[in-house]
């Protein structure tokens, strides 16, 4: 019963390092991906950053046991010697241990579960009747978007502008290869595929700049495949429309 | 085996297969022909302006791909590729068209755009859209001054150039073609960096999007502009 006792007594260390680095790893998950990730400007946006942040506090105090396991394992139970160790007591044996670990990791992988649908479709509703289309070309390797002029007409821009507070609904093609669409501070990407038009929901919440990238190694010049995109004011948004010139 | 002799084993492994990956790089990097980049002339008469006057052809046989046009004499090019102008200028830029054409893949590709006005010159005259259906290539500069980042000054230019329909009348390094159309535009370049262009006319041939081949590969129909 002494080894027992000892066994419980040198675990304090390891619950120690476990509780400062589930601490170290909360503080990182909540501060990081602000810095780390892109300015959000749109709600999708939004929920990714808050997505990162949350599944990382979740992850935070699993990842924190692996690491103090493995310092304290290394610190008490490193075998010297050339001869081989004597088997160690059997882990498994102990109900209480693998109850605990099989019900935590089910309730974290639910979690993860409900939370992951619950975005998705969040983020594949449209939810207005009336969203601002606009076709998004990619091509080796530029991008092109296209809009509904007045009077049936269409406009054509390398720059992507888009209205602030309106739904746009991006319908995303290729001329050629695949490519990929990705603006990231409206936290959305999805390829583009020849010959299919991928739908995609955005509302911009925040007026200025952002990126646009292509995610899919394209050839020659995917790394030179960005353009810009810009969300305006509505009115402004109509005056630069109204001023493009119709190209049908 | 002794932990020092296994130590050692395991850096040799390392430093082996890093000097075998540093080898490839360097045959690689020295595989891939560099050429000097064409310089914009300044023009005497224009403070502030500065000339280049770069051709576009139906092959690789007007010179610069080697002798009898080096590896693909039937890939259509430009020359030359890689251009260099000084910062904070307007380059006067004319294409000599010698290409013929068809239809463009976009035809957002039939417009003008980013040069001065967002007009060119074709054989003096004035336009800001092509027929889409009678188009050789583009010269389509784009993109931001560099791969750090997206920061400097962005440019995204487009010249259609319009197709050369006419009958072979010119001898160039051992080509012949007919006289070129001239197309002339201007912009305005700012700090320093390095550009790409490409043509977006499909022109390549082959694979998908007829982008292969002398689309595919640097020294026909993609290069560089170099602010200095
Ligand atoms: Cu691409
Ligand atoms: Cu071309």
């Amino acid at each position: 019963m002494t080894n027992s006792n000892d066994n419980k007594k040198s675990l304090k260390s390891f619950y120690w390092l476990w509780a400062i680095l589930t601490a170290l790893g909360i503080a990182v998950s909540l501060y990081a991906p602000g810095y780390l990730m892109p300015e959000s400007m749109s709600q999708t946006m939004h929920l990714s950053v808050l997505t990162m942040v949350v599944f990382s506090v979740a992850a935070a105090p699993v990842a924190a046991g692996v690491y103090a396991a493995a310092l304290y394992i290394l610190r008490n139970w490193t075998h010297k010697g050339d001869s081989v160790p004597a088997a160690g007591p059997a882990f498994r044996e102990s109900g209480k241990v693998v109850i605990t670990w099989t019900l935590t990791s089910v309730l974290l992988t639910v979690f993860l579960l409900i939370w992951g649908l619950g975005a998705l479709a969040a983020d594949s509703a449209g939810s207005t009747a009336n969203p601002l289309v606009v076709k998004v070309v990619g091509q080796q390797w530029v991008w092109s978007f296209e809009y509904q002029g007045q009077n049936g007409t269409t406009v054509m821009s390398n720059d992507l502008y888009l209205p602030k507070g309106r739904e746009v609904l991006f319908h995303v093609t290729s001329l050629d290869v695949t490519h990929g669409f990705w603006a990231p501070q409206m936290g959305t990407q999805v390829d583009a595929n020849d010959e299919t038009i991928t739908d995609l929901h955005v509302t911009p919440n925040k007026l200025g700049t952002f990126d646009v990238r292509c995610t899919q190694f394209c050839g020659l010049n995917h790394a030179f495949m960005v353009t810009q995109g810009h969300v305006l004011t509505p009115s402004a948004f109509t005056t630069w429309l109204n001023a493009q010139p119709a190209r049908s | 085996m002794n932990r020092t002799k296994a130590i050692g084993i395991a850096l040799t492994s390392v430093l082996l297969g890093g000097g075998a990956l540093a080898l490839a790089g360097y045959s690689l990097a020295s595989a891939t022909p560099h050429q000097t980049a064409q310089k914009c002339v300044p023009n005497p008469t224009k403070v502030g302006h500065c000339t280049l006057t770069i051709s576009s052809y139906p092959d690789s046989l007007a010179g610069g791909h080697g002798k009898d046009g080096g590896a693909h004499p039937d890939w259509v090019s430009y020359l030359n590729q890689d251009l260099s102008v000084p910062a904070n200028t307007v380059v006067d830029m004319v294409v000599n068209q010698y290409d013929g054409g068809e239809v463009l893949n976009n035809i957002f590709f039939d417009q003008v755009m980013g040069t001065i006005g967002n007009v060119a010159k074709y054989d003096g005259v004035t336009l800001s859209k092509v027929a889409p259906d009678h188009v050789g290539h583009t010269f389509t500069l784009r993109g931001y001054p560099g791969l750090n980042g997206q920061s400097g000054k962005r440019i995204f230019l487009n010249v259609p150039l319009i197709a050369n329909e006419g009958e072979n009348a010119v001898k160039i390094g051992s080509g012949e073609y007919p006289k070129p159309v001239v197309i002339e535009f201007s912009f305005k370049v700012g700090s320093k960096g390095v550009y790409q262009w490409n043509c977006e006319y499909p022109c390549g041939s082959s694979r998908v999007g007829q982008f292969g081949f002398a689309m595919a590969s640097y020294g026909y129909m993609a290069g560089t502009l170099t602010v200095e």
